[in-house]
C-alpha cells in the first residue's frame, strides 16, 4: 500500500469555523470536518473511502485538490508536497488531479456546449495548438465515453443523468491526468446506468492506469472498484485496509455495523444474516464526544473510550484500526 | 377478485405539460392482499410514485387518470368524490414519503401533527390524542416522547422525522399503508433502523405495506411480493424468491446482474443495461424495453405483450414475447 505511493494524506486537517447564530454576534464554534486522517494510494490503484452524509469523506476529496485550504496536515503528490504550493506553482498539478462530481446536473455550466465544457480546458493547459486540434480532441474524448458526433454541440440540458455524467468524465480525462477523485459518482444515477459509469471508470484505470480516490457511501459499489478501502465517521478514519481484508475481517464496531446495515438482494440471505442495528444517530460534529468519535453508538466501550480518542494501530499486514477495543 | 385490498386494472396516467402528454403509466394491474408486504421496484420516470399518487388522487391537475377498475377494501375509488377520499386518507390509507425534510410542517410541533388525523377521522379529544400520539412516539422507538410532542421538525434528524411520519401514519391504524423510497434520502444504518420498524409496525398493525423503492436490496430484506416496473408498465411480478433467483424479463435480469454485491469478493465485471429508459411523451408501440433488450425480436417492437402467467410458479407473471405463456397471450395472471 506505501510503497509506491503517488498521493498520500499525511494528519490531514480541515476545520471549519461556523457562527452559531445569525448576524454575525455569538460565537464561533470550529467543526472538524477532517479530524487528523492519513492514508496513502498507489499508483494505478482505487482507494475507496466510504462513510455516511457529514463524516467527512467529501472534503478530505476537496482538500487533497486545495479546494480547501488544509488547516493541517500535509498532501504529498509523487512526492511532492503540494500543501503550501502557490496557485502558480501548482497549476501543473491541476492538470494531473481531476475530479468526478456527484451532481451531473449541478457541474456542468449549463450555458456551454459540451464542445466549450470539454475544450476549454484543453485550450487551458495548452494541450492542443489549434482549434482544428482541439475539435477533434474533443471528438475523440466524446467518443471514448460512448456519445457520439451530433452530442458535440448541444447543452447540458438535452442530455439524461448519465450521459452527463460521461462528459464529466470526458472533461476529466481530457487532461489525461494520473489522480482523479471520483466524488460519489454514481449516487445521483439510476441502478441500470451506475453499471455502466462503473465500467467506465475501470476500464480507463486499465487502459491509462489512472489512481482514483474513490468517495462513496455504497459499501457495495466501494467493494466492487476498490483496491484498497478506509471507513470514516465523524472526521476520523476509523478503519482501513486491503479491499478483501477488510470485508472478510473488519474489526471495528463501527465497520461491522455499516456493513451489516448494507440491504443485499437476496432474499434468502437477506433473511438469514444477523444486523447490528446501531441505535441513535450521528453525533452532531459541531458538538462531538470526548474521546472515540464512536463510543455514544458502540457495543463494546470501555472506561478508557470516552478519554481518549483510540490511535490508529496497525494489526497486520496494512490493517489498520482506531478501537481500543484492538489495543487491549 | 374480492379478497384484494387495493385492486387496480389498466390504470393510466397522463400528464399534460407544454408540448405534449407523458405517458406516466400506460394500463398496469396490481393488486395488494390484506396484511401483505409488496414491493414495486423501479428506475425513475417508470411510474411507480405517479402509480400510487393516482390510486390516493394526490396528482396535480395537469394529471388524468383513467382506470377500468380502481378498489380499495371493496369500494370504487373512481366515484368517489374529493370529500370521501380526504376522509380515507390518513385514516385507512397511510403515507411516507421519500424526504421527511419537506413532508412535516415545520411550523407545527410534531405534536400537532400527530394529533391531527386521530382529531380529524377518530375525532379524538385533545386529551386523548395526546395520550395517543405519546403511545406512538414510543412505539416508534423516540425516547421521552412528552418532550418531544412539544418540539419542531428541526429539532429532528432524518432518521427521526422519518419515524416521526411512520407514527403519524400508523396512529389511526389504516389498512394499507404506501411507503414511497421511505429510506432513500437516508444513511445505510438509519435506513436499517426504518426499515427493521417497517416491519415491527407491519407486524403489530397488521396493515398492509406497499413499498415503493428503486433498492432492489431493501426489496429483499423486507418483502414478500414484486412487481418490477418499467417505462409505465409492469414488466414483471411473483414473490421475492421468484423474481430474485427464477428473473424471466430480460429487464429484471438485466436490473439484477447490474448491481454490485457486497458479499462478493471475486471481481466480476458488471453488465450494466445499454442504453436509457425510453420518452414517455412518445412511448414506444411495443414492449418499453426493446431498444435496450439483447434478445428482441421483431415482434417486440409491434406489440405490447401481455402480463401473463409464467410456467415458474404461481403468481409469478410476465410481460415479454419470449417466454411460452405471453406469446400465447390468453391465461390472465390474477385469478
Amino acid at each position: 500500500m506505501t510503497a509506491d505511493a503517488l498521493l498520500k494524506a499525511e494528519n490531514l486537517k480541515m476545520f471549519f469555523d461556523i457562527r452559531t447564530t445569525a448576524l454575525g454576534k455569538g460565537s464561533v464554534k470550529q467543526l472538524k470536518a477532517v479530524n487528523d486522517v492519513s492514508f496513502s494510494i498507489g499508483k494505478g490503484r482505487t482507494f475507496g473511502l466510504v462513510g455516511e452524509s457529514g463524516c467527512g469523506k467529501t472534503t478530505v476529496g476537496r482538500t487533497i485538490l486545495k479546494l480547501y485550504k488544509a488547516t493541517g496536515g500535509r498532501v504529498v503528490y509523487d512526492g511532492a508536497d503540494i500543501t503550501g504550493m502557490g496557485e502558480r506553482e501548482f497549476f501543473p498539478y491541476r492538470r494531473k488531479m481531476q475530479m468526478i462530481f456527484q451532481d451531473p446536473y449541478t457541474s456542468l455550466d449549463p450555458r456551454q456546449p459540451v464542445s466549450e465544457i470539454i475544450g476549454a480546458p484543453l485550450t487551458l493547459h495548452r494541450l492542443v495548438s489549434s482549434n482544428a486540434e482541439r475539435a477533434d480532441r474533443v471528438r475523440e474524448l466524446i467518443h471514448m465515453v460512448g456519445l457520439k458526433d451530433d452530442h458535440i454541440n448541444r447543452y447540458p440540458h438535452e442530455f439524461s443523468g448519465g450521459q452527463r455524467q460521461r462528459i464529466g468524465i470526458a472533461r476529466a480525462l481530457a487532461m489525461m491526468p494520473e489522480f482523479i477523485v471520483c466524488d460519489e459518482p454514481i449516487s445521483a444515477l439510476d441502478v441500470s446506468i451506475q453499471a455502466q459509469i462503473i465500467n467506465i471508470l475501470e476500464e480507463f484505470q486499465e487502459r491509462f492506469g489512472f489512481t482514483y480516490l474513490f468517495i462513496s457511501h455504497d459499501l457495495s459499489v466501494v467493494r466492487h472498484i476498490s483496491h484498497d478501502v478506509g471507513v470514516m465517521y465523524l472526521g476520523n478514519l476509523v478503519e482501513a485496509a486491503a479491499v478483501n481484508e477488510l470485508y472478510g475481517n473488519m474489526k471495528h464496531p463501527y465497520t461491522q455495523s455499516l456493513l451489516s446495515a448494507v440491504p443485499i438482494a437476496d432474499p434468502v440471505a437477506a433473511r438469514g444474516r444477523k444486523r447490528i442495528i446501531l441505535e441513535g444517530d450521528v453525533p452532531s460534529p459541531l458538538d462531538p464526544p470526548s474521546g472515540c468519535p464512536f463510543r455514544t453508538r458502540c457495543r463494546n466501550v470501555l472506561p478508557v473510550c470516552a478519554q481518549e480518542n483510540p490511535k490508529l494501530a496497525d494489526i497486520g499486514g496494512g490493517h489498520i484500526v482506531a478501537c481500543h477495543n484492538m489495543l487491549v | 377478485m374480492s379478497g384484494h385490498l387495493l385492486e387496480i386494472q389498466n390504470l393510466r396516467t397522463d400528464f399534460s405539460i407544454a408540448g405534449g402528454v407523458v405517458r406516466a403509466v400506460r394500463g398496469i394491474d396490481l393488486f395488494v392482499d390484506k396484511g401483505e408486504f409488496l414491493g414495486v421496484v423501479g428506475e425513475s420516470g417508470c411510474g411507480k410514485s405517479v402509480t400510487m399518487l393516482s390510486v390516493m388522487r394526490l396528482l396535480s391537475e395537469n394529471a388524468t387518470v383513467q382506470a377500468d377498475k380502481l378498489a380499495f377494501d371493496g369500494r370504487d375509488l373512481l366515484s368517489q368524490g374529493h370529500k370521501k377520499m380526504r376522509r380515507m386518507l390518513g385514516d385507512e390509507i397511510g403515507m411516507i414519503f421519500q424526504d421527511p425534510m419537506t413532508s412535516l410542517d415545520p411550523l407545527y410541533t410534531i405534536g400537532n401533527q400527530i394529533m391531527e388525523p386521530l382529531r380529524i377521522h377518530r375525532k379524538m379529544g385533545a386529551g386523548e390524542a395526546r395520550r395517543r400520539a405519546v403511545e406512538m412516539l414510543d412505539l416508534v422507538g423516540i425516547s421521552s416522547p412528552e418532550q418531544r410532542l412539544k418540539q419542531y421538525p428541526h429539532e429532528f434528524s432524518g432518521g427521526m422525522r422519518q419515524r416521526v411520519m411512520i407514527a403519524i401514519a400508523m396512529s389511526c391504524n389504516p389498512k394499507l399503508l404506501i411507503a414511497d423510497e421511505p429510506t432513500t434520502a437516508l444513511d445505510v444504518t438509519i435506513q436499517a433502523q426504518i426499515l427493521e420498524l417497517m416491519k415491527d409496525m407491519q407486524a403489530k398493525f397488521s396493515a398492509a405495506t406497499l413499498l415503493i423503492t428503486h433498492d432492489l436490496g431493501v426489496i429483499a430484506s423486507t418483502c414478500s411480493r414484486v412487481v418490477v416496473m418499467y417505462g409505465g408498465l409492469i414488466m414483471e411480478s411473483g414473490s421475492v424468491e421468484d423474481i430474485f433467483y427464477h428473473p424471466m424479463h430480460p429487464y429484471t435480469t438485466g436490473l439484477l446482474s447490474s448491481i454490485s454485491d457486497v458479499g462478493d469478493t471475486g471481481k466480476k465485471k458488471l453488465s450494466p443495461i445499454p442504453g436509457s429508459p425510453p420518452d414517455l411523451m412518445n412511448p414506444p408501440a411495443g414492449c418499453p424495453f426493446t431498444a435496450r433488450c439483447d434478445s428482441a425480436m421483431r415482434i417486440c417492437a409491434k406489440a405490447r405483450p401481455a402480463l401473463a402467467a409464467s410456467e415458474t410458479g404461481v403468481g409469478h407473471g410476465v410481460a415479454c414475447w419470449l417466454t411460452g405463456a405471453a406469446a400465447k397471450g390468453t391465461e390472465a395472471l390474477a385469478k
